[in-house]
């Protein structure tokens, strides 16, 4: 297992970018993953890079209306429009409380959004707190989440000292199921 | 997995590219297949439809074989066996033929399909190429005398193909007069030239053969002859003939049998010269091949997806384009810069001219005739008539009428649903039509008009018609209305038939058979932006009509805000824009209306459609008007705030389909914006009045 820790202020587009090709080619060496952490407050999530198609900063959301809470609206990607799903509501945590006025601005400064690769061309927008780094390891030091009930979480994957709660990506975008 | 993935992707491209292919031969088989039976009618067989038959079938031989569909490439090869029977006569071009050609193509497109059932396809091939053979094995047409080619010269008979024979005798047959057209061309200009001499003969016959000449040219120089069936005289042959020099000679007069062989007239003489070149050899071709390879470089195959990619740039243009107009806008305002904001303006004028063009243009390429789905009804009618033997007419009105390539395709099975449905249910029996005073055969109508922004497609038959009471009855049993519900007028009772469940079948219509939704036609239609209506009278017919937007690329939209948002209605269905007082809107049981010029108008507001914060109370609100077909509504937004172009973007992610929700649209620096569908609401609208 090896990480490799990035400075925030890094290109995370790029990041993602080669973080994917590096995917592609490991792909035949199917023991080894690569995994893109997130952050939702202090927990730490991931997603498999090759779902990644790239990281863009938080902009203007335009709300759409008829839609699951989880679905914060829309945004244009180079002429694209792509629905935005707010992962904290999608796992129904709560907000972040409200601090003082720089600390959030802080905040709302390393938001990003996302941008998943869909099986059928189709993108999505996940909005999270912060992105901070790629994780290399070996499926068989996956472990399976505690929570039996785990809807979205398939695996637990050792980073240091915690564990990072790996997304099952299809199941945090089937917003039919449970949302 | 990722490299699986792409290698999936690889063969599923390759796939697609394979199956709009095959689908592309096919649909111009039929276009020339229904052609040929159109032409046939007048006694012969048009050459050059029965040679592109053959090219198209040896074409889809081709692709078949090169993407391994073995039982597909094996009946395409017989394929061409019948047509090449046809066109060298040893088959007649009569009913039973081109019954069995149409089923191959049938069998053809089906086999795409039929990929997962690999054995009950390749049994339904080898039982059609069992039908192919017995029918190339009939006793073929009498052949006719060689005594008809007597006099010709033996070099010149010798020189022709087998094909090219066929063709002589034909012409003979048919009492045509034979000329043999000779010309010289330069060498380096002889395609032209040559192509050009085709052509103008073909305006009055058939060139059988063309050959080159003996004799001696000058070197810069190449002779040829063309063996010429045509129903003129030498003289009218060579008045329309424009090349220098050129030569008629007429060796068999118009009518004459195989009678003595007709005194050579020359009408025009010229220096009897020509060289043997092996360009001749490739200018000769069976069939007019020069023709035909020319028609093929002139069109291209685009995958629309690649055309989509197009109409994004040219709608990030348009949002630039938007921009460049403000700036102007502003540098004139300033006196210190008006000058040069002047001039700026002048150039986005003439940019904004150009780039409507570039965008018509781009539109213009998506655009195909409604033929296509025309021909596939009339096909499917054709065979429906034969199958089950009801005496129905399908006449088709309009097929020129241009749609998006995209909604054409949507098209097809809604369409094919009402056809069907009008086949098999609306139109009586002959006995049940002579009862009721009408004649025999069942006329079903399909008429396509362009009205301004979207096109009208209606389809009408002269059966039955549908019975109010009986859908009324229907819809009431199972729920979706009062049975004695004596408020809803008879459109709203019709309207009923689109409603999930409800059959135009058995109890409707009482005819047995499978009546089927009508509410998947609805649906599939709303998709598209269009709405769907039925109109009917007991006893006289049905008429169906689809109204549909031309594009679903660019339009022109209406911005309007509501709170903080902003949305767009396309314009196309926007009828007239007004600000009203809130005191001058009225209410009945509930719903708010307004008097537009003396008729009352349905209002809803957009804010509690689409559950966002109300306006202040008793501010003044604008209602945009919008209509679709006969019906209207007015939409209560805050404000209008202009026009603008907007290119409508399918909504990606999880949400499939937002009601009321076309798409949207990105406007530079007002960010990414709704655009809202009004098909949707004047429905809901109307299906609210009804659940009232």
């Amino acid at each position: 297992m090896s990480t490799a820790v990035l400075d925030p202020r890094e290109n995370f587009e790029t990041l993602a970018r080669t973080a994917g090709l590096r995917g592609d080619a490991h792909e035949e060496a199917a023991a080894e993953r690569e995994l893109l952490v997130l952050w939702l407050g202090d927990d730490p999530y991931a997603i498999p890079v090759e779902r990644v198609r790239e990281i863009v900063r938080l902009r203007p959301i335009t709300p759409i209306p008829r839609v699951p809470e989880a679905v914060r609206g829309v945004l244009s990607l180079r002429g694209e429009i792509v629905q935005v799903i707010d992962l904290r509501r999608r796992l129904g945590l709560a907000e972040p409380e409200r601090r003082q006025g720089g600390e959030s601005e802080r905040r709302s400064e390393r938001r990003r959004v996302v941008v998943l690769n869909g099986e059928d061309g189709q993108m999505t927008g996940l909005l999270v707190d912060r992105v901070s780094e790629v994780l290399r390891l070996r499926d068989d030091a996956l472990r399976p989440p505690t929570a039996r009930e785990a809807s979205t979480v398939h695996a637990l994957a050792p980073h240091g000292e915690h564990f990072v709660s790996v997304f099952d990506v299809d199941r945090v975008l089937d917003l039919d199921g449970d949302a | 997995m990722a490299a699986r993935r792409t290698r999936k992707q690889a063969r599923s491209r390759a796939a697609r590219e394979f199956v709009s292919e095959v689908e592309e031969i096919l649909d111009r088989m039929r276009a020339d297949l229904a052609d040929l039976g159109d032409a046939r009618a007048g006694g012969h067989l048009d050459p050059d439809l029965a040679n592109r038959l053959f090219r198209s079938a040896h074409s889809l031989k081709g692709v078949a074989g090169m993407f391994g569909f073995e039982g597909m490439s094996e009946l395409a090869h017989h394929l061409e066996d019948v047509l090449d029977g046809l066109r060298m006569g040893r088959l007649a071009p009569d009913a039973p033929a081109l019954d069995l050609l149409d089923e191959v193509v049938e069998l053809v497109a089906g086999l795409i399909e039929r990929e997962g059932d690999p054995a009950g396809a390749q049994a339904d091939v080898q039982t059609m190429i069992g039908r192919i053979h017995a029918a190339l094995d009939a006793p073929p047409e009498p052949s006719a005398a060689d005594a008809e080619l007597e006099g010709l010269d033996a070099s010149l008979l010798r020189a022709l193909t087998e094909y090219e024979e066929h063709r002589l005798r034909e012409s003979l047959r048919r009492g045509l007069a034979i000329h043999l057209v000779e010309a010289s061309f330069e060498i380096l200009s002889f395609e032209e030239g040559l192509s050009e001499l085709t052509r103008a003969v073909r305006e009055v016959g058939e060139v059988i053969s063309t050959l080159p000449a003996p004799g001696d040219a000058p070197d810069s120089q190449i002779r040829f002859s063309l063996l010429v069936g045509a129903s003129v005289r030498a003289e009218e042959l060579r008045s329309r003939i424009d090349v220098p020099g050129a030569t008629v000679h007429e060796l068999r007069p118009a009518g004459a049998a195989a009678a003595a062989p007709a005194t050579p007239a020359s009408v025009a003489t010229g220096e009897d010269a020509a060289v043997t070149d092996p360009l001749a050899e490739a200018s000769r071709g069976e069939g007019g091949e020069l023709e035909s390879l020319k028609s093929i470089s002139e069109t291209v195959r685009v995958d629309i997806r690649k055309l989509d990619e197009l109409m994004n740039l040219v709608g990030e243009l348009v949002i630039q384009r938007g921009a460049l107009g403000a700036i102007a806008d502003r540098l004139i305002h300033d006196p210190a810069t008006a000058k040069i904001g002047r001039e700026l303006g002048k150039i986005h004028k003439n940019f904004e001219r150009r780039l409507a063009d570039l965008q018509a243009g781009v539109l213009e390429v998506r655009m195909v005739p409604l033929r296509q789905v025309f021909e596939k009804l009339s096909r499917v009618v054709r065979r429906l008539r034969r199958d089950i033997g009801k005496d129905v007419r399908l006449e088709v009105r309009g097929g020129d009428t241009e749609l998006d390539k995209l909604i054409v395709e949507q098209l097809a099975d809604p369409l094919m649903h009402v056809v069907r449905n009008a086949f098999d249910h609306a139109i009586e029996t002959p006995a049940e039509r002579s009862a009721a005073g009408k004649p025999p055969e069942g006329v079903i109508r399909l008429d396509a008009l362009q009205r301004g922004n979207h096109v009208v497609i209606q389809v009408c038959d002269d059966g039955r018609g549908i019975d109010p009471a009986a859908v009324l009855r229907r819809a009431a049993a199972l729920g979706l209305v009062e049975a004695d519900d004596s408020s809803l007028t008879r459109k709203q009772i019709l309207d009923l038939i689109f409603a999930p469940g409800l059959s135009t079948a058995d109890e409707v219509t009482e005819t047995s058979g499978r009546g089927v939704g009508m509410d998947v036609v609805r649906e599939n239609v709303n998709a598209l932006g269009g709405i769907v209506h039925v109109d009917s009278e007991l006893g006289r017919g049905t008429t169906v009509s689809f109204t549909l937007p031309i594009t679903l690329a660019i339009i022109q939209a209406v911005l309007v805000g509501v709170g903080d948002q902003r949305f767009a209605i396309p314009l196309g269905a926007v009828l007239e824009t007004l600000l009203v007082d809130p005191a001058t809107i009225q209410r009945s049981e509930g719903r708010e209306f307004l008097n537009l010029r003396g008729e009352p108008l349905a209002l809803r507001r957009l804010h509690a459609e689409f559950e966002l914060p109300p306006p202040p109370l008793g501010a003044r609100q604008a209602v945009v008007v919008v209509g679709l077909g006969d019906a209207r509504l007015g939409v209560l937004v805050d404000r209008l705030e202009g026009q603008q172009d907007a290119v409508i973007k399918p909504i990606q992610g999880p949400i499939r389909s937002v009601r009321g929700i076309a798409g949207a649209t990105e406007l530079g620096s007002q960010g990414t914006v709704l655009v809202i569908d009004v098909a949707a609401l004047v429905e809901d609208a109307a299906k609210r009045r009804e659940a009232a």
